[in-house]
């Protein structure tokens, strides 16, 4: 650490007025961790004390902790974005925001009168539409918002609450108050980061989060679950988180949730309506939903009835909402109420509807679509923020929104004055917003920065429950402005500290309280084709990463024109051309090989190389990650950083060895987590399926390569390298290489793991266990083919078999393969129609 | 005048369809200025599920869902309409635009609202250029009639028919662009160019007469679905009905069937293997007074 105030001697006390010494808000702009007159807030000292407790460096060690434990879960990766691996929105800032009790029971009071408030006015814009109608409400603010969903209005939701999740954004203005900076009513985001905040902080600084009497996030969780699922019949309450997919920027929260909640991850294209009810397509049919959270707007939720062009959303899900066999959570339309034109009419609403003041005031809002309004903005242009009124307005003439009317330029202000003429209903003005700091750690010191912080509401049957902390943003900048928030930054955990110790609750059950179930969990067919994918993708790597070793030590020895081995070192390099790995057919010249093997694992245009490989494993992988554990995914990751770069200048046969045998090291690792690891009930099958298919397809592709009748020893060499049997080989024969033991080991020997009759004995286990799957459709033909191929195999002579009865398995395993995809992964809707429906 | 519509509508896929879900706006609303007699659909194959509703701005829609392969659908509506001549107001005796746009703000949220009309919607962007052309209709403190039958006639004047420069996803900046369109891109652009300026317009589908009465010209837009404009005029004379296609106001050879923000609301049949790529769609219709015989264009 590089400042001079910690020498090391220095003992804690010294470190910790340091601390607070150097610790300078701006004058006039409150502050969470010091009062005006720069002492420390009593319920900040746990936390200064623990930060002085040791050298800086001790403290930078402790948060590489939280770090890494982000980094494992998969916090920092996104599939599509090849440039930077960590994009996060919102990185950690390790600091956590500090709130007593006391203060949070005013913002919880303040959220809960705001849920209620805003569900009342959802209720009635959908409804009777009286607030319009009696004039507490222009009809342009509510018809203006693209959010204003019409095909649900009038729709009965059976007394259920259109707003079940609801965010509120705060900031703390200078009069110490906090302020609602904006309401998330549509999908509100930000939850699953709260909590991943909080296990790696907890986890990083554990002692200090032990004692501080943190409110627990779990209970909170607990209740929207259940609060969830108590809403439909017994019998329907499955639960669907419905995602727009991995493209969307917070697909990674999707994926955590779910898993956290025990939602089923889908996807629109996962969900069908039938008679009016929605169901989701699984390996075991058609299976009933009663719940969707829903994390895609409005709009795109039905082509049917909404956007046609949406390609994300459920054809009639409109229809199945409508005749109430579904709940959404939110309701369709709830996005309507973060027009920030309705942010100005809440405070008059509340006295109207509530007869109360609001307890949590909000930012000062004009909306232009009134005269007097208008005139009063355009008077005080100066020293208001301009906005759009709505959502994705398009064409707003500034440079960013809101933005300060004292900031704008002639030609800008001309174009304001325009719009102001033109289109006033489009345009909201606000006062300027000044947020309160709190500290990060930045390079051994805490330095003030401004921020906001995003609170969480779910419908309870009792009322609302709020999230006992958040989703803090805290920015990079000085800037004390609101709107600067906008531009990156980092997160925070927030911790609301009670005065007495909290209860431990953690989503966990407790023992006995829950029923044993074995019940298959409904793999929905998307996932399990994904990770039918993942296994055949990681097994074709590895093949491809054992030919490559085969190759490097050959050419050690051999050149395409010489050496004791030179036919087989041909026949290898030719493989890796057959199989898609090289960029090209290699000229046939000295050196070819070589170049083979560094395109094999290197090149990013070959659709059989490592790179290629790794990258479609992994975004078979993107798709299902909440049915992974986190260490697949992490070696994953790992070996996707390996092979997706460019071949080093001048890598030898040496380092494509070393990178090919780390390659399969990193391979084994993830079979072995998911052999140890994966429930046999919930995709592992599938998984399996798709590596042993693969495999004996493989292995029969060496065969007929290297074994022919004339194979030179050589030959039979690579062969029993490629199919990892030297050692047995060797322990059973004690004579040279020979062909009909080796076809023996490779092809029929069915106590050897590397042959094909092994994959098949496996493939007719595995068969056998997804005939339990409540799926009319038989599997007879899979079994029949299996069986088949067992068969043959058992009556084949090793002597006699020939290249085309390899052909003949290998042709199989593709028909079994089809099979399997017709059964279990095909979308067509047709053969949903005579599934179970219930 | 009472009229019979025969509207065929015939998609080819080209290859069997197992799954479809269409929504259809075929059957025609009701009006003040007009009755609907009698109204049917026949569709075929038969769907397995058929909903009748109606959606938000009151127009009738159907439901349909196929579960059964099928690799053509013919959907065969009639009506028999009695539309009443409208009469037109004044235009100079309509309220100045610029009031017009103060009072639609404010309006309620019910289906007729001016305030479901004033903002863009999915095919109608509320462009620069746009909102520049129809402004020269509009000087300060005009009636705001006076300024939309302006706008009408200029469009009808400045633009060529053409079936043939666009198709159902031409955007309307390049309509403005070429200056070349058919009845549902001048409706498009004539809407925008109001709206840009804050005056309510809504998109109106529906048909004109196949022949013209004797001595009259045929009018383009004839023999298929047709789209003209209303303009909200003011709390009294309310909606007006502008045809820029035919430089004229809606009257009594223009048959209702749908209102909404623009053709996406209203499409005759929308829905998901109709939205999907590789179909041949085919339509044809027919108006004729009643008593007139069966439809020549449709007979068989």
């Amino acid at each position: 650490m590089s400042d001079a105030a910690f020498r090391p001697g220095r003992d804690a006390r010294g470190r910790l007025e340091t601390l607070i010494g150097g610790y300078r808000p701006r004058v006039g702009v409150p502050d969470e961790m010091v009062d005006s007159s720069g002492r420390p807030r009593p319920h900040w000292l746990p936390v200064l004390e623990a930060l002085a407790a040791g050298e800086p460096a001790d403290v930078a060690r402790a948060f590489a902790i939280a770090d890494r434990h982000q980094r494992d879960s998969g916090v920092y990766y996104r599939v599509y974005s090849d440039d930077s691996g960590a994009e996060r929105p919102w990185p950690l800032s390790h600091v956590p925001l500090v709130l007593p009790e006391q203060e949070w029971r005013h913002i919880v009071a303040g959220l809960v009168q705001r849920a209620g408030l805003l569900e009342t006015i959802l209720a009635d814009l959908y409804g009777e539409g009286r607030l319009v109608s009696d004039g507490h409400l222009p009809g342009a603010v509510v018809a203006g918002s693209p959010d204003f969903v019409r095909p649900v209005v009038g729709m009965d939701t059976g007394g259920r609450r259109r707003l079940q999740v609801y965010a509120a954004d705060l900031g703390r203005g200078p009069d110490g108050r906090w302020w609602v900076l904006g309401d998330r009513t549509q999908a509100p985001s930000g939850m699953g980061y709260a909590l991943e905040n909080r296990i790696a902080l907890s986890r990083a600084i554990p002692d200090l989060y032990g004692g501080m009497n943190v409110l627990r996030l779990a209970p909170f969780f607990q209740a929207w679950r259940s609060s969830l699922g108590a809403q439909v019949e017994r019998g329907h309450t499955r639960i669907a988180m419905l995602t727009p997919g991995p493209l969307n920027e917070t697909y990674f929260e999707h994926a955590y949730l779910s898993r956290y909640l025990g939602f089923l991850l889908v996807e629109g294209g996962d969900l069908t309506v039938r008679d009016d009810a929605l169901f989701v397509r699984t390996v075991g049919g058609l299976k009933r939903v009663g719940v969707v959270v829903r994390r895609l707007d409005s709009e795109f939720a039905d082509p049917v009835e909404l956007d046609p062009s949406s390609q994300i959303g459920v054809p009639g899900l409109v229809q199945a909402v409508r005749a109430g066999s579904v709940i959404l959570a939110n309701a369709l339309g709830s996005g309507v109420l973060e027009s920030r034109g309705l942010l100005g009419f809440i405070p008059a609403l509340a006295r109207k509807l509530l007869g109360q003041d609001l307890l949590l005031p909000n930012i000062a809002t004009w909306w232009c679509g009134q005269a007097a309004e208008r005139d009063h903005v355009r008077r005080n242009i100066q020293d208001l923020a301009l906005a759009p009124a709505f959502n994705r307005v398009r064409d707003w003439p500034l440079p960013g929104a809101p933005v300060e009317g004292a900031m704008l330029g002639a030609p800008e202000r001309a174009a304001m004055g325009t719009l102001l003429a033109e289109r006033p209903y489009d345009v909201v003005a606000h006062e300027p917003v000044r947020l309160s700091t709190m500290p990060v750690w930045q390079d051994g010191r805490l330095t003030p920065r401004p921020f906001t912080l995003r609170v969480f509401v779910v419908s309870t049957p009792d009322g609302w429950e709020v999230l006992p902390g958040g989703f803090c943003r805290v920015s990079e900048a000085q800037d004390l402005r609101a709107l600067s928030m906008q531009h990156g930054g980092r997160s925070a955990d927030v911790w609301v500290t009670s005065e007495s110790p909290v209860g431990q609750t953690t989503l966990l059950p407790r023992p006995g309280a829950v029923p044993v179930s074995r019940v298959i969990g409904y793999l929905p067919s998307r996932a399990a084709e994904n990770l039918f994918w993942m296994g055949r993708y990681l097994e074709r790597t590895e093949a491809t990463l054992r030919v490559v070793r085969c190759l490097c030590g050959l050419v050690v020895e051999n050149s395409e024109t010489s050496g004791p081995a030179r036919e087989a070192l041909l026949r290898t390099a030719d493989l890796l051309v057959a199989w898609g790995a090289t960029a090209g057919p290699p000229a046939p010249r000295r050196g070819a090989a070589a170049a083979a093997i560094a395109d094999a694992l290197y090149a990013p245009r070959a659709y059989g190389s490592t790179r290629s490989l790794v990258l479609e494993a992994r975004r078979a992988a993107s798709v299902i990650r909440e049915r992974l554990a986190p260490d697949a995914v992490r070696a994953l990751s790992a070996l996707v950083d390996q092979f997706d770069r460019p071949a080093a200048a001048h890598e030898g046969p040496g380092e494509a060895l070393e990178a090919a045998e780390s390659g399969l090291r990193t391979i084994a690792a993830i079979s072995g987590l998911a052999q140890e690891n994966m429930n046999r009930l919930s995709g592992w099958r599938f998984l399996e399926i798709g590596r042993r298919i693969e495999r004996g397809i493989l292995t029969g592709r060496f065969l007929r390569r290297f074994a022919d009748e004339n194979a030179p020893a050589s030959c039979l060499d690579a062969l029993l390298e490629l199919s990892d049997s030297q050692i047995t080989y060797r322990a059973r024969y004690l004579m040279g290489t020979e062909r009909a033991p080796v076809v023996d080991l490779a092809a029929l020997d069915a106590g050897n793991p590397r042959s094909i009759a092994f994959q098949a004995a496996r493939l007719r286990d595995h068969i056998s266990n997804l005939a339990d799957l409540p799926t009319p459709d038989a599997l007879d033909q899979a079994a029949a083919i299996v069986n088949g191929i067992i068969a043959d195999l058992t009556d084949a002579d090793a002597v006699t078999l020939s290249a085309d009865d390899v052909l003949a398995v290998e042709n199989r395993l593709m028909d079994l393969s089809n099979e399997i995809t017709l059964r279990f992964f095909t979308q067509s809707d047709l053969r949903g129609e005579a599934e179970d429906q219930a | 005048m009472i009229y019979d519509v025969d509207h065929v509508t015939t998609y080819d896929y080209g290859t069997r369809i197992s799954f479809a879900r269409c929504l259809l706006h075929l059957q025609p609303r009701e009006e003040q200025h007009q009755r609907v007699l009698a109204s049917s659909l026949r569709i075929d194959p038969v769907p397995d599920e058929q909903t009748v509703a109606r959606d938000f701005f009151g127009n009738p829609i159907c439901h349909v869902r196929f579960a059964a392969p099928h690799a053509t659908l013919v959907i065969h509506a009639t009506a028999r309409i009695r539309v009443e001549p409208i009469a037109l107001p004044e235009p100079g005796a309509t309220p100045a635009w610029d009031v017009v746009r103060s009072e639609a703000a404010l309006a309620d949220l019910g289906r007729d609202s001016p305030v479901h009309q004033l903002f863009a919607s999915r095919l109608v962007p509320l462009l620069p250029d746009v909102t520049a052309y129809a402004s020269t209709s509009f000087t300060p403190g005009r009636p705001v009639l006076a300024g939309a039958m302006e706008l009408n006639r200029r469009i009808h004047a400045d633009f060529t028919y053409d079936p043939a420069a666009t198709d159902v996803a031409t955007p309307i900046s390049a309509v403005m662009r070429h200056r070349r369109g058919v009845c549902q891109d001048f409706a498009h652009l004539m809407i925008a160019g109001l709206r840009g300026l804050g005056i309510p317009a809504a998109y109106v589908s529906g048909y004109l007469r196949t022949q013209p009465p004797p001595g009259r010209e045929r009018l383009a837009g004839a023999d298929a679905t047709h789209a003209w404009v209303a303009v909200w005029c003011g709390i009294r004379a309310g909606w007006i009905g502008l045809d820029p296609t035919n430089a004229i106001p809606a009257g009594v050879d223009h048959l209702v069937l749908a209102r909404g923000r623009d053709y996406g609301d209203v499409a005759p049949v929308s829905g998901v293997v109709v939205a999907s790529a590789g179909h041949r769609v085919s339509v044809a219709v027919d108006v004729r007074p009643a008593g007139e015989g069966p439809p020549q264009a449709l007979a068989g």
